[in-house]
């Protein structure tokens, strides 16, 4: 059992014609033993190059790779003590789930045959694949080669597990019941885990923690709540939550005490605005689930609408609006309770409560003022 | 077909059409068919035929009267059994030589094309060039130059069997790059994630290559192997230059000595034909379902 720390960590690819790619921009984390990690990102945002670098399956360009005090960055993959589950599982198709389950062990480990028979066999039992022992990945479902590819990483009793968009591959129902089946096996056997995904809806429900990259850098590192009610940047606020946050490019009137949008003005506490700190090109945010409708256009911070398109959700409605006063161009979404009928061309008023905002450095994207959060009053997330 | 969804010609249209188009279309096939097993069977008449059967009868008859009552009519075997004891030993020769000619440069192509794509190192490219260019190189070229290298590694000397170890060694060598190539492009398709598994599950590149590529390879093995056994047992020209010993002609050349001194019994030489192909024959039927996985894969 060990901490994984990754310092100051870099990858830069040197293509053929000597131009070079960073994948990984000064990485640091630092994952605790038994934590669960999430690395999230869009894709092609340099997340699995981490991933792989600490499996050592890519070299690391530079900074340190530290398994406890021991920094690992020059050792081979097999001397590291890290297992690792793949995106397409990269079961062995000629070998058995038995075979493919005791390879590891076998490879690298001088424990008797009876011994791994035995450690295999319990594996495959905690993962209710102890009838499949006999057969061949490709007589196997998806969902049984998944377990399959995790009881092959479950044997091997690494320091650290690595899995790789383990559940890109599933379809919804599965993969929704593989996540907490993942975080349960995750939890049982307290070993320091790091979880790539797209996905931010798996980062939100498993993580204890969430690292954010965008374009090989760090973007926030945090809990998952952390991540959704204080977004250090436009990024995270915007890659965390679904619908996305909405987002208005505004700019900031000190003298009116206001920020002002084509479509609308947005007038400001004295508290909010010394947050902005006389910044003046802003993006002003607001998430879905805390724009209300109804009542009457009767203060700053509620807006005459019309509906454009009812998304109903069954428990929600994803509601479309845009501004009457503008010239329609501008949409944004407001998520109601699902039993609350709107429809679509009606004229309703959205109300954008002040403790809920987010407002951004438009040009830095760092996020200057974010919503007010009493815990008790926290709204849950959305994904 | 264009025909079954034309509804201006009516049902009865449709139907005489298609079957218009499938008699055609037979009729071609069955030409075909006559016109590549009429070398085949006319050989295999002329080799149940006696000289004197040979000289008066058209090779497409078989050796049958059919008038009064259908008999046997100028039939033997003895041609199968001359072109049998004649070539018995060049056909022990021919295998000692391909098979382990076969199956070497299979496994080295193998072994090769691993290297070529699962392992990562400078100048693969100029390796790859390098082995691209060897498939293209022609018998004819290599023939003066083989013929010397051989006599400065004189292996012949040391042994009166040597001749045979050279040529075989110069099918092993002129067939690992068309081998390679083979393994390289069914090796491209392997996932790299197997190989990436097999490193964190601690297996170093010797075992990787073992357990896991060398398994996964068999499809592709059988059609490296059914192709280079057809090249290497049918090859004459290498053979021609590198043994000069009776003892150890290989079947192709026995087959050519059988021309000369049986002058004019094509009966034998139609049987020894068919004796030298044989074998190739029954590899394709052995491997041929590994061959059609290899093919599609």
């Amino acid at each position: 059992m060990a901490d994984l720390t990754l310092d100051d960590v870099s990858k830069v690819f040197v293509e053929n014609d000597g131009n070079e790619i960073t994948a990984v921009d000064d990485v640091s984390l630092e994952i605790d033993d038994g934590e669960f990690l999430v690395l999230v990102g869009p894709s092609g945002c340099g997340k699995s190059t981490t991933l792989r670098m600490v499996a050592g399956l890519e070299t690391v360009s530079s900074g340190e790779i530290r398994l406890d005090d021991r920094v690992i960055n020059d050792r081979q993959p097999k001397e590291r003590d890290i297992a690792m589950v793949f995106q397409s599982y990269a079961l062995y198709p000629h070998m058995t789930v038995r075979e493919n389950m005791s390879f590891g062990l076998e490879e690298s480990t001088d424990m008797p045959d009876d011994e791994i028979a035995s450690v295999v066999a319990e594996a495959a039992e905690m993962l209710g694949i102890d009838e499949l022992l006999d057969r061949k990945p490709d007589d196997l479902s998806g969902g049984q080669q998944q377990r399959v590819a995790l009881g092959r990483a479950i044997v091997r009793d690494p320091e650290v597990f690595l899995l790789d968009e383990p559940l890109s591959n599933l379809d919804a129902k599965l993969r929704a019941q593989m996540r907490t089946e993942l975080q349960r096996l995750q939890e049982e056997l307290d070993v320091a885990t790091i979880y790539v995904t797209h996905d931010q809806t798996e980062a939100m429900t498993m993580a204890d923690k969430i690292a954010i990259l965008d374009d090989g850098q760090l973007q926030q590192v945090g809990t998952p709540l952390e991540c959704y009610h204080e977004p250090e940047n436009l990024f995270v606020a915007g890659f965390i939550g679904e619908p996305s946050m909405n987002f208005f490019d505004v700019s900031l009137d000190t003298a009116d005490e206001r920020l002002v949008h084509d479509d609308f003005d947005y007038a400001l506490s004295a508290e909010t605005q010394s947050a902005l700190d006389g910044t003046e090109a802003l993006v002003l945010g607001i998430r879905p689930e805390d724009i209300s409708i109804g009542g009457d256009a009767d203060d700053d911070h509620r807006y005459e609408t019309v509906v454009d398109v009812v998304e109903p959700m069954g428990n929600e409605n994803n509601v479309y609006l845009t501004f009457e006063e503008g010239d329609g161009s501008e949409t944004f979404v407001a998520t109601i309770d699902g039993l609350e009928r709107v429809e679509e061309g009606e004229r309703v008023v959205a109300h954008v409560p002040e403790d809920a905002i987010h407002v951004f450095d438009r040009r830095t994207g760092r996020a200057l003022r974010n919503r007010r959060l009493e815990s008790e009053t926290a709204t849950e997330p959305q994904l | 077909m264009a025909t079954e969804t034309s509804d201006e010609s009516g049902l009865t249209g449709t139907v005489s059409d298609l079957s218009l188009n499938r008699v055609a279309l037979y009729g071609a096939l069955l030409a075909f068919v006559g016109l590549y097993l009429s070398p085949l069977y006319s050989g295999l008449t002329t080799s149940f035929k006696t000289q004197q059967a040979f000289t008066q009868t058209s090779p497409l008859q078989p050796p049958i009267e059919l008038l009064p009552v259908p008999h046997l009519e100028g039939f033997t075997i003895d041609p199968w059994l001359t072109a049998g004891s004649e070539l018995a030993f060049s056909m022990i020769n021919s295998f000692a030589m391909v098979i382990p000619a076969t199956v070497l440069s299979a496994l080295l192509g193998s072994l090769t094309a691993y290297g070529l794509t699962k392992v990562d190192w400078r100048g693969q490219a100029f390796l790859l060039a390098l082995f691209l260019a060897a498939v293209f190189i022609p018998y004819q070229a290599v023939l003066v130059p083989l013929r010397q290298f051989w006599s400065i590694v004189d292996i012949s000397s040391l042994h009166e069997r040597g001749e045979l170890v050279e040529l075989t060694i110069t099918h092993i060598a002129y067939g690992i790059p068309i081998c390679t190539i083979l393994f390289r492009s069914y090796y491209q398709t392997l996932d790299d994630e197997l190989i990436e598994a097999a490193r964190l599950d601690g297996a170093s590149l010797a075992r990787i290559y073992r357990k896991i590529v060398l398994p996964l390879s068999l499809p592709m093995f059988a059609v490296t192997l059914i192709y280079q056994f057809t090249q290497v047992w049918n090859d004459f020209l290498f053979a021609l230059v590198l043994l000069s010993n009776r003892a150890n002609y290989v079947v192709t050349l026995e087959l050519n000595a059988l021309q000369g001194s049986m002058a004019t019994d094509y009966g034998v030489q139609m049987a020894g034909a068919f004796i030298a192909a044989l074998p190739t024959i029954l590899v394709y039927i052995m491997f041929g379902e590994q061959f059609a996985k290899g093919q599609t894969l």
